[in-house]
């Protein structure tokens, strides 16, 4: 069953203006239910502007956008929120720093619940999330009081991932997640990552910055490049591809003149 | 205290507003302006519902919801339309002003006659003072609504709101509709912001429409206050703060002004500390990754630039090349002995009078040892280090410390019975180089030809002293050698070591059969003078003593100087010495003054009478009831050697107008004599057209006790009555005390107020207009109808020119930028004159609308006789500087005892005419001779 459905979506930024970008040209993507999609493509190939599509940061100017089978193309992304959520690249984007732990752990439990001027964030609910934080194994389990502002990146990028998946969604988007951790950090994030798609059976689209990630995790792998989805990666190839074999499929699309070579060299540059 | 108070007060007050910045600033992140326009309306609702009768709190919550309305059209604006915040901010803040107007209906409401909200807390008062119970009422209110808004920020919806405003991009994606949050956000803390305007508005008792102005920057300094102390991270601490900064501004108002801190200057200085601290938080904030050397070395340097202006616009005199500097006179007393203190107060006020004013061209370091010599060495040394022009003290032991350790500048002693055994000289002429001073010794030989006056024959006199103390000891030696010339008199003496023997000591004394107690000065006895009288009564033995300021404490007479004297020629010979004369040359003077006090009532007690020739020689008599009189027979409240009493002249901005009337004031009551005798200092208050400076100075005026109180505009007038319920206040230069809110009518005002009434001789003139142009149809006319008093010259305007036939012209304006195309449009309808009466706005401009009209040959009538010079042709106005002098003359009765309850109010309008025969004849028009006979100046 399809889970986000989208088609001939076209997206244009500052139209009119000498800032204007056409972002997005004519995507059309179907992901089904409990997919696992990774994105890679080049710096501006519009792969983050493809999840705010998905998200509803923006919506298109063409086409139509389907999440659950319901149509979502004219809702904005607060309403779309109960049924996606997103972690940054930047670990600062995903939680509040002013506020401590818990309320930012209460406020992503609230997603897409009303919330009316009445205190519940009881104690009981805190143990609770004491529960969950512990499974981060990031101990941040005592300092649930603290303000976010007082953590580091990768517990932060830890526990927004924690706050995007505990209600439980049905998509999860996933921004170069890891790009701005140091290494260690990273694959605890990724474990995590795995770890809570497959508990809660997510459909999940993660934009990666690295060839080996996009190999490794997920059933599909898609190619962006000025706007467009140019190549595609199904489950059963990827399972014998290696770094160098892709690295090949790009030298041919850069015969039917989909990549130039520049573009090639870029992806190896930012990629390798 | 009570300024303490009043300031703790408002603080609770402004609490309101600062939350509101909190809200809007830290948790929104949205830079509202909105508030310097609600805070007013808040205040407008709430005074128009009042006045109509509305219950108070119910007037409170609809402040609230209108101001919570205004705050999310700010709100919608940027959200909706993406206009950026600021200018949305500015858009509803103008707009406002207008709807506020609307509102009011006139710029000024008073609501000093209905029941407000604390009137509803008086109500309840147990027996409180007023202020006090105020602030104990408030502490609760503001406690509850911090909690209240603290808890709030915990719940669901208020983390929503938290976490819209830390991190929208977060926000959205747990699914918060950030900007339908912000704008309830925004209207909530507007909503605060009304409230604080109601209160405030209530407590002052008016609403202008001026009253908002910098409510922006006082509310962030507030909250940066608050920041600044408090930094734990909790929304409890965080709104707490808020409230706290809120308190700790207005306590830094209050000391800046105690301090006697130019009001001109608060701005300023909240202004810099605004921007510095924003500054420094925004940097710090984003991180140190972005702190750019050269940007903090370029912040640096523009807050340095900014405060050595500022310092050089308070230290230096910009009005001079050369920096005048402001001399330092160091003034310090060994105790609080009564003596000593007469001749500082006299010194301080002489020395005002000489033109040395505090803060302005003159520091005064005045201190006092409190008994202590030791004390005095460290006064001595800090005069030094503090870098003094000249010393001054006070008493024996100040002097002795000063001509021993202070060679290298002026001393001028007061209050010294003898410097030459002191080291101080050996003669009056012959003295140290930098030495020189006021000196007396009490005469004991006339002390004791007025005793032999009273008690001839054979007399047995005791005398009771301290031998530690020198000038005792020398007092009693200059006794005994008096007596030398009196044989039939027997010294029977008796020392004490202290005030808890004097009685014991006198019993003793009156017991050894003496006919009289002769008590030379000696600060012990004198201290416990009660239990000498008290001793010498059980066998009727009469005292005389050299205290003048107690003619009534139980004495037959007193004789003796009047220390006032002596602080007043010590300030006469500072002044010389400041004005380049070296005090080697200044010879030591003595003191000039005696006082003779007789009491009439002691010697009818005792059986004894005063020879006449004694009676008509005192200058102090205390008759047969005990009633004290000073020797022209008035009443004794002014005793020569009595306390300094002070004047406060309060005015509210320094408008020609205003100033003309405060010279005539100031001039009226040096004149009359009225200030000398009765020993009143004036000082002039000046708010500079600032609401809440007003309303803080009122209630300096009020804590520091003055004597009287005489204000002049209505707004000093408003914020006076408010505040101060005992001290006599007169007013004057106000239009319409009763549309002010002060009186209901002419003789029903509060009892210890009355004034004059001006207002504009708008009909007159109008008639007068009939009288010089019988053809006339059509008066042209523009006025602010921000402006109270312009709006009751406006309606007098449309009665009278009803009454005489002619047809009014108006057009409304808001500000001098208008005036231009208001003109223009008054021009198309073809006015026969062109009037202004009144209106401070259009009467800034008076010079360049005379001369448009002059192009027209439209006559410009104006209700202010000196716009003659400006180019007016013809001007009927009062005459401020005579309403000035009236004024005075109120005063003056009330200084010299008139209670103001009985004074009615009065209308007082010295009308005078100005003609400008040279554009007469320009327009080709006639005026009467008689009327060129009535004009006071007639321009040719
Ligand atoms: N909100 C926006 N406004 C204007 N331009 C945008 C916006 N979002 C993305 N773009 C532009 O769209 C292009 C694609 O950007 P993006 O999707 O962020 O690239 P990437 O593939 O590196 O994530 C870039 O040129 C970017 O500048
Ligand atoms: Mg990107």
């Amino acid at each position: 069953m399809t889970m986000i459905g989208i088609s001939g979506f076209h997206k244009t930024f500052n139209a009119g203006t000498i800032n204007e970008v056409y972002a997005l040209r004519g995507i059309d993507l179907d992901i089904a239910e409990g997919e696992f999609l990774t994105i890679i493509g080049t710096n501006g190939s519009g792969k983050s502007t493809l999840l705010n599509a998905i998200a509803g940061t923006f919506l298109p100017d063409r086409g139509t956008i389907t999440i659950g089978g319901k149509d979502m193309a004219k809702k904005p992304d607060f309403q779309r929120a109960q049924v996606i959520s997103r972690v940054f690249q930047n670990p600062f984007t995903g939680t509040a720093p002013q506020m401590t732990i818990a309320e930012n752990l209460h406020l992503a439990s609230l997603r897409g619940k009303p919330r009316y001027p009445i205190f519940s964030l009881s104690s009981d609910r805190l143990a609770g999330y004491r529960e969950e934080v512990r499974m981060l194994e990031m101990q941040l389990e005592d300092r649930l009081d603290n303000t976010i502002g007082t953590l580091s990146g990768g517990q932060r990028q830890a526990l927004t991932l924690l706050m995007a998946v505990m209600n439980e969604p049905k998509v999860l988007l996933l921004d170069e997640h890891t790009a701005a951790l140091d290494p260690k950090s990273a694959s605890q994030v990724v474990a995590l990552t795995e770890k809570f798609i497959s508990r809660y059976n997510l459909t999940a689209v993660m934009v990666t910055h690295s060839m080996q990630q996009a190999l490794e995790l997920g059933t599909r792998t898609i190619l962006m490049n000025k706007g467009k989805v140019i190549e595609e990666i199904t489950g059963k190839e990827k399972q014998f591809l290696t770094v160098n074999d892709l690295l090949d499929r790009f030298a041919d699309l850069r015969k039917q003149e989909k990549l130039t070579s520049e573009m090639i060299e870029e992806m190896r540059r930012e990629y390798l | 205290m009570e300024l303490w108070v009043g300031a703790l007060n408002l603080g609770f007050l402004y609490a309101f507003v600062a939350i509101g910045i909190y809200i809007t600033f830290r948790i929104h992140d949205f830079p509202d302006i909105t508030v310097d326009g609600t805070f007013t309306t808040g205040a407008a609702v709430t005074s128009v519902l009042v006045v109509s009768g509305t219950h108070p709190l119910l007037a409170v919550a609809a402040s609230f919801i209108a101001c919570s309305a205004a705050g999310s059209i700010t709100a919608l604006i940027n959200t909706r339309l993406n206009v950026n915040s600021l200018l949305a901010g500015i858009l509803v803040m103008t707009g406002l002003y207008s709807i506020n107007l609307h509102i009011m209906g006139r710029s000024n409401i008073p609501l000093l006659e209905a029941p407000e909200f604390f009137t509803l807390l008086d109500r309840v008062n147990p027996g409180a003072p007023r202020e006090p119970w105020i602030a104990i009422c408030l502490t609760f209110i503001v406690a509850a609504s911090w909690f209240a808004v603290s808890f709030f920020f915990k719940t669901d919806f208020g983390l929503s709101m938290r976490a819209s405003g830390n991190n929208p991009v977060m926000a959205r994606a747990a699914g918060i509709n950030v900007d339908r949050v912000k704008i309830l956000g925004v209207a909530f803390a507007n909503g605060l912001v009304g409230i604080s305007g109601s209160l405030v508005a209530q407590y002052q008792g008016f609403s202008d429409i001026g009253m908002g102005i910098g409510t922006v920057v006082t509310g962030l300094a507030a909250v940066i206050i608050g920041e600044s102390i408090l930094k734990k991270h909790s929304i409890y601490v965080w709104i707490g703060s808020a409230i706290a900064g809120s308190v700790i501004f207005r306590f830094m108002i209050a000391i800046a002004l105690y301090a006697g801190m130019n009001p001109i200057d608060l701005k300023l200085l909240t202004a810099i500390f605004v921007l510095i601290t924003l500054v420094i938080t925004a940097r710090i904030g984003k991180g140190a990754g972005k702190l750019k050397k050269k940007h903090l070395f370029a912040a640096a340097m523009a807050v340095v630039a900014i405060i050595g202006i500022f310092a050089g616009m308070k230290y230096g005199n910009f009005s001079g090349i050369i920096p005048q500097k402001k001399v330092r006179i160091g003034v310090f007393q060994v105790s609080d002995n009564p003596i000593l203190s007469i001749t500082r107060d006299a010194f301080l006020a002489e020395m005002k009078r000489l033109g040395y004013v505090e803060g302005e061209n003159a520091t005064f370091l005045v201190e006092n040892a409190n008994g202590d010599l030791a004390t005095v060495n460290t006064i001595a040394d800090k005069f030094l280090r503090e870098k003094v022009d000249i010393v001054v003290p006070i008493s024996t032991a100040c002097t002795q410390v000063s001509v021993n350790k202070i060679k290298d500048r002026p001393v001028v002693f007061a209050t010294v019975a003898n410097p030459f055994i002191i080291g101080a000289g050996k003669s009056d002429t012959d003295h140290l180089p930098n030495v020189t001073g006021v000196y007396g010794a009490v005469p004991m030989d006339k002390t004791m030809e007025i005793v032999r006056k009273i008690l001839p024959g054979h007399l047995r006199i005791g005398v009771i002293w301290d031998p530690s103390q020198a000038n005792s000891e020398e007092n009693v030696n200059n006794l005994k050698k008096a007596l030398k010339n009196h044989p039939e008199v027997t010294f029977v003496g008796g020392n004490i070591a202290g005030s808890s023997e004097v009685h014991q000591v006198a019993a003793s004394l009156v017991h050894k059969n003496i006919n009289a107690f002769v008590l030379p000065t000696d600060n012990i006895v004198y201290s416990a003078f009660e239990s000498v009288v008290k001793a010498a009564r059980s066998k009727k033995v009469p005292i005389i003593y050299n205290d003048v300021d107690h003619p009534e404490g139980g004495a037959l007479a007193v004789f003796g100087y009047t220390y006032e004297t002596s602080g007043r020629q010590a300030a006469n010979l500072a002044d010389r010495i400041l004005k380049g004369e070296d005090p080697a040359s200044i010879p030591f003077e003595r003191y000039k003054e005696t006082v003779l006090g007789v009491n009439l009532k002691v010697a009818k007690e005792l059986g004894l009478t005063i020879p006449r020739d004694l009676i008509d020689e005192a200058t102090v008599i205390v008759d047969e009831k005990g009633n004290k009189k000073k020797r022209d027979g008035g009443p004794a409240e002014g005793k020569p050697a009595g306390p300094v009493k002070r004047l406060a002249l309060f005015q509210f901005t320094d408008s020609v107008v205003l100033d003309v009337s405060a010279r005539g004031v100031i001039d009226r009551l040096k004149q009359s004599g009225i200030l000398e005798k009765e020993n009143i200092t004036i000082d002039q208050k000046l708010a500079h057209g600032d609401f809440s400076t007003a309303q803080s100075m009122a209630q300096d005026i009020v804590s520091k006790n003055y004597d009287y109180i005489v204000t002049i505009s209505t707004v000093s007038l408003q914020v006076t009555v408010n505040n101060n319920k005992k001290i006599p206040h007169v007013f004057g230069t106000v239009t319409d005390p009763i549309k002010a809110g002060v009186a209901k009518s002419f003789t029903d005002h509060p009892p210890n107020m009355t004034g004059l009434a001006t207002p504009q001789p708008v009909e007159s003139t109008v008639r007068l207009m009939r009288r010089v142009f019988p053809n006339a149809k059509i008066i042209g006319m523009i006025w602010n109808p921000a402006e109270a008093n312009s709006e009751i010259c406006t309606l007098m305007t449309r009665e009278a020119a009803k009454k005489y036939g002619f047809k009014l012209v108006e057009v409304q304006i808001t500000g001098t930028q208008e005036i231009d195309e208001a003109l223009r449009s008054v021009l198309g309808s073809s006015p026969d004159i062109f009037f202004t009466s009144g209106d401070t706005t259009v009467s800034s401009v008076i010079p360049s609308i005379a001369q448009k009209l002059r192009q027209k040959k439209i006559p410009y009538i104006t209700n202010t006789p000196a716009d003659i010079d400006s180019g007016a042709f013809m001007c009927l106005g009062a005459d401020y500087y005579d309403v000035g002098l009236k004024t005075a003359d109120l005063a003056i009765r009330v200084i010299r005892g008139e209670k103001p309850s009985g004074i009615p109010i009065v209308s007082y309008v010295p009308e005078q005419l100005t003609v400008n025969l040279f554009l007469a004849k320009e327009y080709g028009i006639t005026i009467s001779n008689d009327l060129i006979k009535k004009a006071v100046k007639v321009v040719k």
